[in-house]
C-alpha cells in the first residue's frame, strides 16, 4: 500500500507541470511559413511558440473573419482551470498521504482519477467547443468569405487531436509536456490504486 | 538448425545491401555523360539551400551582391555607395546621409574589393568591408541585417583601390590610395607631380564590438600608385603588403610611361610598429576635412558627422617601420597565403609570378643587406627575399587566392585562365581557360588562415557569346569551378551585375543563423516611429507637415489625410507594424521626386514629398504583401497655397 | 562446420560482387581523360563579323600570313591574340618563316614542340598599343619594348626605316585589339 501511495503522491505532483509547460499545441504551418505558427495551450492562457506568432495568427485569421485569438481575462476557463488543477493536486496529495499512512483505502485513489477523468473530458469538451466556435462564428463582413461546395460557409477550426487541412495551411493539434505529465499523472493514480488493491487482497 | 537460418538470413540481406550498392554505382557511372556528373554538382533542388555564400563587388554598380555557390543564384543586391531605388536607400531621409562626403551628397561609387571580418586569421562572418574607388570611402555592411551600416571619407586619398582589406583580428581595415595626389590639395602644375605627390595608406581602426569606424592614422608614401594589398597573417601578423606601380612617378601616358621600371615594389609595411608610435604621441595632425557616416539600427537613421583632422606620418619618421620588395612588371595583385610565409606579387605585364618570403624579408632587414633606398625607404635586394618564381606559361597574371591546401590559383587577364601551382615548389599542376578575360578570383576564405576551400569563382571582364545576347552591353561573366580534387573542374557559368572586382565567400552556416527576420516594433527608437497604428496622425508646423502612418496588411493608417497645400514640404514617415518575417510594406506617392520606399517589419522610413498641384492624390503599398495588397492604398487632398481647409485624417470613419 | 562452409560461400560472393563493381570505376576515369585533352573553346571561337576585326583575325585573312597563323593555331595561343589587349604583335610574314633554315618550322610545328613554339610566337607580342609614331617616341627616348616572354626588343629607325629586335616592319595594319606590324624576319632570342 506504501508503494501505492507513492505512486498515487507522484501522480496527482505531476499536474504541477501544467503550471510550467503548455497543455497542448496547435501548430499552422503553410509553404510561405516553413518556421510554422504555433499557438501553446497553457492552463491559464495562450502563448506564441515564437514572440509574434498570436499576432500574426490574428493578422492572417482577420481575412476570413475569424475573432482574435482570446487573451487571458476573455475567457473564463483560464481563471477556472488553474483553481481546477490546483485544487486536484491537493486533494491528490492528501488522499495518498492518508492511504500511505494506513487511513484510507485505495478505492480512493480510484475515485480521484475518475473525477480528475470526468474534468478532463469535460475539459476537453469545452475545449472543442471553443475550436468549433472560433472556426465558424465568423465576421459577415469578412473580407474572404468561402464556402464549401455544397454551398455551406467554409469551417476554419482545427483538429482537436491530429492533422486538418485549412486551406493551404495545415493544422496540427497534438499535446505537449503538461498535458503528457497530466497523462502520466493519471495513469500513475490508477496504477496506485491497483497496486493497492492488490496489497490489501494479498494481505488479507 | 535454428543458429544457421539466422546466419543464412544475415548473410542474404547482406549480399542484398551490396548488390543494392554497386547498382547505383553502376547506374551513375553508365549514365556516365560527364556533363551530367557536372550538373549534380552545382543543382541545388527546389527548397533546398547552398553551402556557401559569396559577395561579389558590383563595381560601376556601387554596390554589393549576395550569390549562393555552388548553384550561382543571386539572393541579394546590398546597397552601398549608391542609391537604390529597389530600398529607398539614399533617397529616404533615414539613409540621405550616408552618401555624405566632404563633395556634398555623392550618390554613387566604385565598389572594388569587399573583405568579411576576421577573428584569428579566421573569417567570422560579423561585417563586410567595401571600398569606394572614386570619392575615396570605406564601408561597414552587417551580415546580420545585410545593410550597410557605417561609411568613412578617406582624406588625402584618390582612387581608393589598394582597399578595403582588413588585418586578422580585424584590427583595422586599410584603405591605400591608387593615385597619388598632392597632399594637402593645392593648386599647382601637374608636371610637378615628381617627388610632390603623396601616396596616403590609411589604417582605419575597427572598434570591436559594434565595428566603429575611426583613422588611426595616415602614412604618407612617396607617389606611386598603391595598387592592391593584403595583410601578413600568423607569422607575418603585424605587416600589411601593398603592390605599387608607376614608380616611375609618371604624371601622363601611363600606359607606356609607368611600364619602364622593370621592377616596380611591394611595400611591406610594419604597422604594429607604426601604431605603437601613434600611440606613443608620434605622428602628426592635418587639418582636412571627411564625412563619417553611420547608420544606428534602432533609430534607423544615419548621421553624417564631418571630421576636421587626420593623424599623419612620415615613412622618414619613423624608420624600420617600412621597406620596399623589388618585383617585376608593374605588380597587381598582392596576395598572402593561409601561413603568412608567402607574399605574392603578379606582374600584370609579366609571364611570371613572384613569391617572397617573409622569412628571407625578415633576415635581410636583420642584416641591413639593402640595395639603396626609394626616398629614404629602403629596398631589399630582390635576390634577398624572392622564395621563387612560378614559371606559369600564361600571361598577364593578375590576382591569387589559396585553397588551404598548400596549392595557389592565379588568374592570368591576357591568356584568360586559372592556373594551380603548389607553394613551396612553384610547380604548376593545373590549368582551366576562363570566358573571357578574368581579372579578380575567389575561394571562400580564400585570404585568410583557413580557407573553405571547395569552390572557386573566377569573375571575368568580357562575356561576348557567353549568353543570349543583350545588345552592345553584356553583364559581366563568373565562372565556379570546383577545386577540391587535384584537377580543377569548370562546373558552371553565371551572369554577374555590374563589374565584380573582388569577392568574399564563407561557408552558409557562418553567415545564415545570425540573419535578422525582423526589426522589433519595442525596439524602434526612431524619433517619428508610432508604436501601433491608433497612434497614426498628422502633424503641421509651419509649411512642414509629418504624417506619422503606419502600415499593416493590409491598410495605411491614417489613409485619407486633407489640408495639405502646394508649397508644403509634406514628410511621410512610415512604420510598418508587421512583426512577420518578409513582410515589407512599400510606399509611394504620385509626382514624388524620390523613390519609393521599401520599410521592414517594425522598421520606420521618411519619405519626402512636395506637392506641386492641387488635386486629390493617391499613394499605395509597392510591396505586393497580401492577398488584399491592391487595396492597400490612400488618398491626399491638396489644396491651394492659400486654401484654409483644416488638417484632418483618418481610416475607416 | 557447416556454419562456415555457408560463411566462406558468403565471402566469395562478396568478393565477386566487389569486383563486378571495380571495372565500371575505370570506364569513368578514362572518360574524364578524353574530355581533359580537348582543345578547350575560347575567345577566338566567338562568332562576330560585325565588330573591327581582331588581330587574329586580320591575321588569318591575311594570304601573307597563312604560315604564322597555322603556327598560331598549333601552338594553340590564338586566345592570346584576340584578347582585349592591347597588344603590339610582331607579325613575321611567310617569307620571314621560308627565310628561316630548312625544316625549323616543320620541325616547331610537330605537337611535342607546341611550348617551344608558343615561346617563339608571343616573342612577338608587347603589352601595349605601339603604332608607328608610338615606336619611333621609344626610340628616341632610347627605350625598348618589352614583350610577353619578359625579352626586350630594341627599336632602330633609320630614316623611313624601321626595325625592332633586328626585323623590319614592312607594313602596319591597325586592329581592334592593338596594332600589327608585318616583319621580314623571325626574331629569335639573342
Amino acid at each position: 500500500m506504501k508503494k501505492a501511495s507513492i505512486l498515487m503522491i507522484i501522480g496527482s505532483a505531476l499536474l504541477l507541470g501544467l503550471f510550467i509547460f503548455p497543455l497542448w499545441n496547435i501548430r499552422l504551418g503553410a509553404p510561405q511559413y516553413p518556421d510554422p505558427l504555433g499557438i501553446n495551450i497553457h492552463i491559464n492562457g495562450l502563448q506564441g511558440e515564437s514572440e509574434f506568432d498570436i499576432q500574426n495568427i490574428d493578422g492572417l485569421n482577420h481575412y476570413i473573419g475569424m475573432k482574435t485569438l482570446p487573451k487571458p481575462d476573455d475567457m473564463w476557463e483560464f481563471s477556472v482551470f488553474p483553481k481546477v488543477v490546483l485544487s486536484m493536486v491537493v486533494i491528490g496529495i492528501l488522499i495518498g498521504s492518508l492511504g500511505f499512512f494506513g487511513k484510507i483505502s485505495s478505492i480512493w485513489f480510484l475515485l480521484w482519477f475518475v473525477v480528475m477523468g470526468i474534468l478532463g473530458a469535460l475539459g476537453v469538451y469545452d475545449f472543442n467547443l471553443w475550436l468549433v466556435d472560433y472556426g465558424t462564428d465568423l465576421n459577415p463582413n469578412a473580407i474572404l468569405k468561402l464556402v464549401n461546395p455544397d454551398g455551406s460557409p467554409m469551417k476554419y477550426n482545427p483538429p482537436l487531436i491530429g492533422h486538418k487541412k485549412l486551406l493551404n495551411f495545415d493544422a496540427f493539434s497534438y499535446p505537449r509536456l503538461g498535458g503528457i505529465f497530466l497523462g502520466i499523472g493519471m495513469l500513475l493514480s490508477l496504477t496506485g490504486y491497483f497496486i493497492g488493491r492488490k496489497t490489501t487482497v494479498n494481505s488479507n | 538448425m535454428k543458429t544457421l537460418i539466422k546466419i543464412n538470413s544475415l548473410l542474404i540481406a547482406f549480399l542484398t545491401l551490396i548488390t543494392i550498392s554497386c547498382n547505383q554505382g553502376g547506374g551513375e557511372s553508365s549514365n556516365g555523360a560527364l556533363s551530367s556528373n557536372i550538373a549534380e554538382k552545382v543543382y541545388v533542388a527546389p527548397g533546398e539551400r547552398d553551402a556557401q555564400y559569396a559577395f561579389l563587388s558590383g563595381g560601376y554598380s556601387g554596390n554589393l551582391t549576395v550569390y549562393g555557390l555552388p548553384s550561382g543564384r543571386m539572393f541579394k543586391e546590398i546597397p552601398v555607395f549608391s542609391q537604390f531605388p529597389t530600398s529607398g536607400y539614399g533617397y529616404s531621409e533615414e539613409t540621405k546621409p550616408m552618401l555624405n562626403t566632404s563633395f556634398g551628397f555623392i550618390p554613387w561609387d566604385d565598389l572594388h574589393h569587399p573583405d568579411i571580418s576576421q577573428t584569428n586569421g579566421e573569417l567570422d562572418g560579423r561585417w563586410i568591408f567595401a571600398n569606394g574607388n572614386n570619392t575615396p570611402r570605406i564601408a561597414r555592411i552587417s551580415l546580420s541585417t545585410f545593410e550597410t551600416e557605417e561609411i568613412i571619407e578617406v582624406p588625402n586619398s584618390a582612387g581608393n583601390h589598394s582597399s578595403s582589406f582588413i588585418t586578422e583580428n580585424t584590427e583595422y581595415v586599410v584603405a591605400g590610395t591608387r593615385f597619388s595626389v598632392p597632399v594637402p590639395q593645392r593648386d599647382m602644375p601637374i608636371k610637378e607631380y615628381k617627388s610632390n605627390f603623396k601616396g596616403a595608406l590609411t589604417f582605419i581602426a575597427v572598434e570591436p564590438e559594434h565595428g566603429h569606424l575611426d583613422i588611426k592614422f595616415q602614412l604618407l608614401m612617396p607617389g606611386f600608385n598603391y595598387d592592391l594589398s593584403h595583410p601578413g597573417r600568423g607569422k607575418s601578423h603585424g605587416w600589411f603588403f601593398f603592390s605599387t606601380y608607376n614608380t616611375e612617378e609618371s604624371n601622363t601616358l601611363l600606359e607606356v610611361n609607368a611600364s619602364q621600371n622593370d621592377k616596380d615594389f611591394i611595400a611591406a609595411v610594419n604597422w604594429k610598429k607604426i601604431e605603437e608610435y601613434v600611440n606613443n604621441g608620434g605622428g602628426t595632425k592635418m587639418p582636412t576635412n571627411y564625412a563619417h557616416n553611420v547608420y544606428d539600427e534602432s533609430t534607423h537613421t544615419a548621421t553624417s558627422t564631418m571630421k576636421k583632422e587626420v593623424l599623419t606620418v612620415n615613412p622618414s619618421e619613423i624608420p624600420g617601420a617600412i621597406y620596399f620588395l623589388p618585383t617585376p612588371k608593374s605588380p597587381h595583385g598582392c596576395d598572402v597565403d593561409p601561413s603568412g610565409q608567402y607574399i605574392i606579387g603578379a606582374g600584370k605585364l609579366s609571364a611570371d609570378i613572384t613569391v617572397h618570403s617573409f622569412d628571407k624579408m625578415i633576415a635581410a632587414i636583420e642584416a641591413e643587406n639593402f640595395d639603396g633606398d626609394a626616398y629614404g625607404i629602403p629596398i631589399i635586394k630582390y635576390e634577398d627575399v624572392v622564395a621563387g618564381t612560378v614559371q606559369s606559361g600564361g600571361l598577364g597574371p593578375l590576382h591569387t587566392e589559396f585553397d588551404g591546401r598548400g596549392n595557389a590559383y592565379t588568374t592570368f587577364f591576357i591568356s584568360s585562365e586559372v592556373v594551380k601551382w603548389k607553394l613551396g615548389t612553384w610547380e604548376v599542376v593545373d590549368r582551366q581557360p576562363t570566358f573571357y578575360s578574368v581579372g579578380h578570383l575567389m575561394i571562400p576564405g580564400g585570404n585568410s588562415r583557413k580557407p573553405h576551400g571547395k569552390y572557386l569563382v573566377a569573375m571575368n571582364k568580357i562575356t561576348k557569346d557567353r549568353y543570349l545576347p543583350t545588345g552592345p552591353e553584356m553583364e559581366h561573366s563568373a565562372q565556379i569551378y570546383d577545386i577540391s580534387g587535384e584537377k580543377m573542374q569548370l562546373l558552371y557559368d553565371f551572369p554577374t551585375h555590374g563589374e565584380p572586382h573582388y569577392a568574399a565567400g564563407c561557408d552558409a552556416d557562418l553567415i545564415m543563423n545570425n540573419s535578422k527576420k525582423i526589426y522589433r516594433i519595442d525596439e524602434n527608437m526612431h524619433p517619428y516611429a508610432i508604436k501601433s497604428p491608433a497612434e497614426g496622425k498628422v502633424v503641421r508646423e509651419g509649411n512642414e507637415v509629418h504624417i506619422y502612418m503606419s502600415t499593416i496588411r493590409s491598410h495605411f493608417t491614417p489613409d485619407n489625410i486633407e489640408g495639405i497645400k502646394v508649397g508644403d514640404k509634406v514628410y511621410f514617415h512610415i512604420t510598418n507594424h508587421e512583426q512577420d518575417f518578409d513582410v515589407p510594406h512599400g510606399f509611394s506617392m504620385i509626382g514624388q521626386g524620390t523613390s519609393e520606399i521599401l520599410v521592414m517589419p517594425g522598421q520606420t522610413k521618411t519619405s519626402l514629398w512636395e506637392p506641386k498641384k492641387v488635386g486629390v492624390w493617391p499613394f499605395y503599398c509597392t510591396d505586393f504583401c497580401s492577398a488584399l495588397h491592391q487595396e492597400m492604398q490612400g488618398y491626399i487632398r491638396v489644396s491651394p497655397a492659400n486654401s484654409n481647409i483644416e488638417l484632418s485624417w483618418s481610416l475607416d470613419e | 562446420m557447416k556454419k562456415n562452409f555457408i560463411f566462406s560461400i558468403g565471402l566469395c560472393l562478396i568478393v565477386t560482387f566487389m569486383m563486378m563493381c571495380t571495372p565500371q570505376q575505370s570506364e569513368k576515369s578514362e572518360e574524364t581523360s578524353v574530355v581533359e585533352e580537348t582543345h578547350p573553346l575560347g575567345q577566338a571561337s566567338v562568332v562576330d563579323d560585325v565588330s573591327d576585326k581582331n588581330i587574329l583575325q586580320v591575321a588569318a585573312g591575311s594570304q601573307a600570313h597563312t604560315t604564322l597563323v597555322a603556327a598560331v593555331q598549333a601552338a594553340q595561343i590564338e586566345n592570346v591574340l584576340v584578347n582585349a589587349g592591347p597588344l603590339t604583335v610582331f607579325a613575321p610574314n611567310n617569307g620571314a618563316f621560308d627565310a628561316l633554315p630548312e625544316g625549323t618550322v616543320d620541325n616547331l610545328l610537330k605537337p611535342e614542340n607546341k611550348s617551344q613554339l608558343a615561346t617563339i610566337l608571343t616573342r612577338h607580342a608587347a603589352p601595349g598599343s605601339y603604332d608607328i609614331e608610338g615606336l619611333k617616341r621609344e626610340a628616341t627616348k632610347g627605350r625598348k619594348i618589352y614583350t610577353a616572354t619578359g625579352d626586350y626588343l630594341e627599336v632602330v629607325v633609320d630614316g623611313d626605316k624601321i626595325t625592332v629586335g633586328g626585323a623590319e616592319i614592312v607594313a602596319t595594319i591597325p586592329a581592334s585589339n592593338g596594332v600589327i606590324h608585318v616583319v621580314n624576319k623571325v626574331i629569335l632570342p639573342e
